[in-house]
């Protein structure tokens, strides 16, 4: 028995050596290449973005090892959360020694760096050999300053099968609803699934209202700016309860087995719908099995305009970072369009640069970016951003769930539960300092 | 090195101690310590929080009002094939493992298995709508039809985890001494007879295993209620796994998981106290 308690204490020891060593070297490494930055650079990149083990593996063996092998830079990936991210950022700007080079968060992240004055003016820099799609520069300019180069989008779209439009109800035509006209309106969408409930004997809309699916942001992000122009700010306005009278109506032709579903890939491919909503990474599966079948199309308008997300990802450079230089190189590598058309490939998210666009090869993801882009381009677009409420955003997205699961599900008065929620969403943005949106 | 032979139980039992320790008191601990304090206080707010919440209610109830439908079916099964295998026919053998392989399947898996098999569109709807007995699919999944939902979930559980209930209760029938029977024979007893006074009291360790096997499992039923209902039947498991990924509640969550640790224990103790085990060869 000793001999084997011996073996034990050796493999622990050996264990434990190999993670402090692992650690000491780490640390090493970045200090021998502070003292020799002219020799060999780690660019030291944290993102909120491409976390997941897949999306990691694609970025380290396809994105750092193409970058290095045109540059020579190396390229220390460190995926990390959105509260670490900030708690950190702010930990090395106060203290004065930034370890950071590049960012890579969304928006409202960037946003909220921008504000306290961490980050980079990215103006006077130039990238080559590419137009980034106006909506995106917008954003990405705050107060006079470029605070980050839009890197990555994705949107929630919805999904149509063919078969659907022979349905289609009077006055409305296939290219209003593809191309997003003033008539693809929610009162046109309710007849059109009104009369497939009728066709087929069966409710052919569906949703992703199971618990990890995304309904929140249809009703944070898409219906409630359609119906009331904002997506908090009124919450409990006359117009809301109006929208939700609507809804409820709607959900009448919705395949009720939705508050089970949280992505709505595997139903549109099971046929169980022929009309879905959700996010363009959810639904890709389908479209990639079936390419022949489906199509993307815009979502709606309501009376106050077509509501949607956009959710932009972005690039950043914060104050003081110790290689700016070579995390300029890295921007430039990352957002050339054959870089972007190679991340929509492996991991689904859109470019947002106009010549990758047209880079795209014909087939399942062409029938994606051109919904996409036919969603971006609609006149009419109410454009949300996800707030960026930290811990909080848990809270936020449970107020609309709960609102919902008492209106439209338990038929509970619409008038007094936006009334008792209203406020409790409101204060969430007071409690963050955040103008209400 | 010569270790005196009374420390070596103690030994062998130390690597088990210390995971335990580690794996389970150490986050139960943990759990304690963020479902009762505040700022570093002693507080109640999180268990007053936690019971004023409508979920809280309709998860207990769901949970045992499933653990109630569910056990004593799957007991009752059990106990029919493992009597009905339990005695020499062609085919035996065979029919054990036919039994036991949804062992072998999660528990998510069999929930997507028994959706697919229950859809509007799927096998269940397709075979009665083929056969004339229907009209229109019978609805099992949505806010709307919970009940159909419960019954799925009923359904899914006894197909998946009747098994495991089958295979302590044939071994415990196997157990059982022919001389018992035999003898009982001779005297006259009647099939329904010796299965009463003889085999019923035998298994009755058996029978006990697998009920609290099958209890504190049921306690934390999890992957088919998610798959199969979502949240329209919220369970215990459930609401603690949404409240922690979902709304970043640590405090909530972890109530939760003391409650679902608290029932088992109490069920545990109580049957352990009701159900005491008779084991012939030692009463005598």
């Amino acid at each position: 028995m000793s001999r084997k308690v011996r073996l034990a204490g050796v493999l622990v020891l050996v264990l434990l050596g190999a993670i402090v060593s692992g650690c000491i070297g780490g640390q090493q490494t970045t200090t021998q290449t502070t003292q020799t930055t002219t020799e060999k650079v780690t660019v030291t990149w944290l993102s909120t973005q491409l976390n997941p083990p897949e999306e990691r593996a694609f970025v380290q063996e396809q994105l750092v090892k193409e970058f290095k092998d045109q540059t020579g830079i190396d390229v220390n990936f460190v995926p990390i959360s959105y509260t670490d991210l900030a708690t950190r950022l702010e930990a090395e700007e106060k203290a004065g020694k930034v370890t950071i080079d590049l960012i890579a968060d969304l928006h409202g992240g960037l946003d909220f760096f921008a504000s306290k004055g961490w980050l980079e003016d990215l103006s006077g820099r130039k990238l080559e050999g590419r137009t980034f799609i106006s909506t995106f520069e917008k954003y990405a300019t705050i107060n006079g300053k470029k605070v980050y180069i839009p890197w990555m989008s994705a949107t929630y779209v919805m999904v149509v099968n063919k078969k659907a439009f022979d349905y289609l109800p009077a006055g409305l035509t296939k290219e209003d609803v593809m191309k997003g006209t003033e008539k693809w309106t929610y009162d046109a969408l309710l007849e059109w699934a009104k009369n497939l409930k009728e066709a087929t004997g069966q409710p052919q809309l569906g949703f992703p209202a199971g618990p990890k699916g995304l309904l929140h942001r249809f009703l944070h992000g898409y219906i409630y700016p359609s119906f009331t122009g904002y997506q908090a700010k009124n919450f409990d306005s006359p117009e809301a309860v109006e929208m939700w009278k609507y809804l409820r109506e709607l959900w009448q032709y919705v395949n009720p087995a939705s508050t089970t579903w949280d992505a709505m890939g595997e139903p549109l491919l099971r046929g169980e719908v022929m009309i879905a909503w959700d996010h363009t990474a959810r639904i890709k599966n389908a479209i990639e099995t079936n390419p022949d079948q489906f199509v993307v199309v815009p979502v709606p308008r309501g009376p106050k305009g077509r509501g949607f997300i956009l959710v932009v990802a972005g690039l950043a450079i914060p104050k003081n970072a110790p290689h700016p230089d070579e995390a300029w190189k890295l921007i430039d590598y990352l957002t050339k369009p054959e870089t972007q058309v190679k991340i929509l490939e492996n991991v689904g998210f859109f470019p947002t640069v106009q010549e990758a666009t047209g880079a795209i090869p014909s087939g399942p993801l062409k029938i994606l970016a051109e919904g996409v882009a036919a969603q971006s381009a609609t006149p009419d677009a109410v454009v949300a951003m996800i707030p960026n409420l930290g811990e909080k955003g848990g809270q936020f997205t449970n107020a609309y769930r709960t609102a919902f699961e008492r209106i439209v599900l338990k038929g509970e008065d619409p008038e007094a539960v936006v009334k008792e929620l209203g406020p409790q969403v409101k204060q969430l943005f007071q409690e963050m300092g955040q103008e209400i949106p | 090195m010569k270790v005196k032979s009374s420390y070596i139980p103690y030994f062998l039992i130390l690597p088990a101690f210390a995971y335990l320790l580690f794996f389970v008191g150490y986050p139960l601990v943990q759990a304690l310590y963020t479902a009762f304090t505040q700022n570093g206080q002693f507080s109640l707010a999180t268990v007053r929080k936690t019971f004023a919440d409508p979920y809280f209610w309709d998860a207990l109830k769901y949970t045992i009002a499933l653990a109630g439908v569910i056990v004593p079916t799957q007991v009752g099964l059990a106990l029919i094939l493992a009597l009905a295998v339990n005695r020499a026919f062609k085919g035996k053998d065979f029919t054990i493992y036919a039994l036991t392989i949804p062992l072998t399947i999660s528990d998510v898996a069999a929930g997507l298995i028994w959706y697919s098999m229950l859809s509007p569109s799927g096998f269940l709807n397709k075979l009665l709508l083929n056969i004339g007995l229907i009209h229109q699919p019978i609805y099992f999944f949505g806010y709307q039809y919970r009940h159909m939902e419960f019954l799925a979930i009923v359904l899914a559980e006894l197909w998946r985890a009747t098994s495991i209930v089958f295979v302590i209760i044939l071994a415990g029938l196997q157990m059982i001494s022919h001389e018992y029977l035999e003898a009982a024979e001779v005297f006259g007893a009647d099939y329904w007879t010796r299965l009463r006074k003889i085999v019923i009291p035998l298994l009755k360790p058996s029978i006990q295993s697998a009920l609290i096997i099958r209890t504190l499992f049921a306690m934390q039923i999890f992957g088919i209620v998610w798959i199969l209902a979502g949240r329209d039947i919220p369970i215990l498991a459930g609401e603690g796994f949404y409240r922690l990924t979902e709304l970043k509640e640590y405090d909530v969550a972890s109530i939760y998981a003391l409650v679902i640790a608290g029932l088992s224990i109490l069920l545990g103790a109580l049957y352990i106290k009701f159900m005491k085990a008779e084991y012939l060869e030692v009463r005598r």
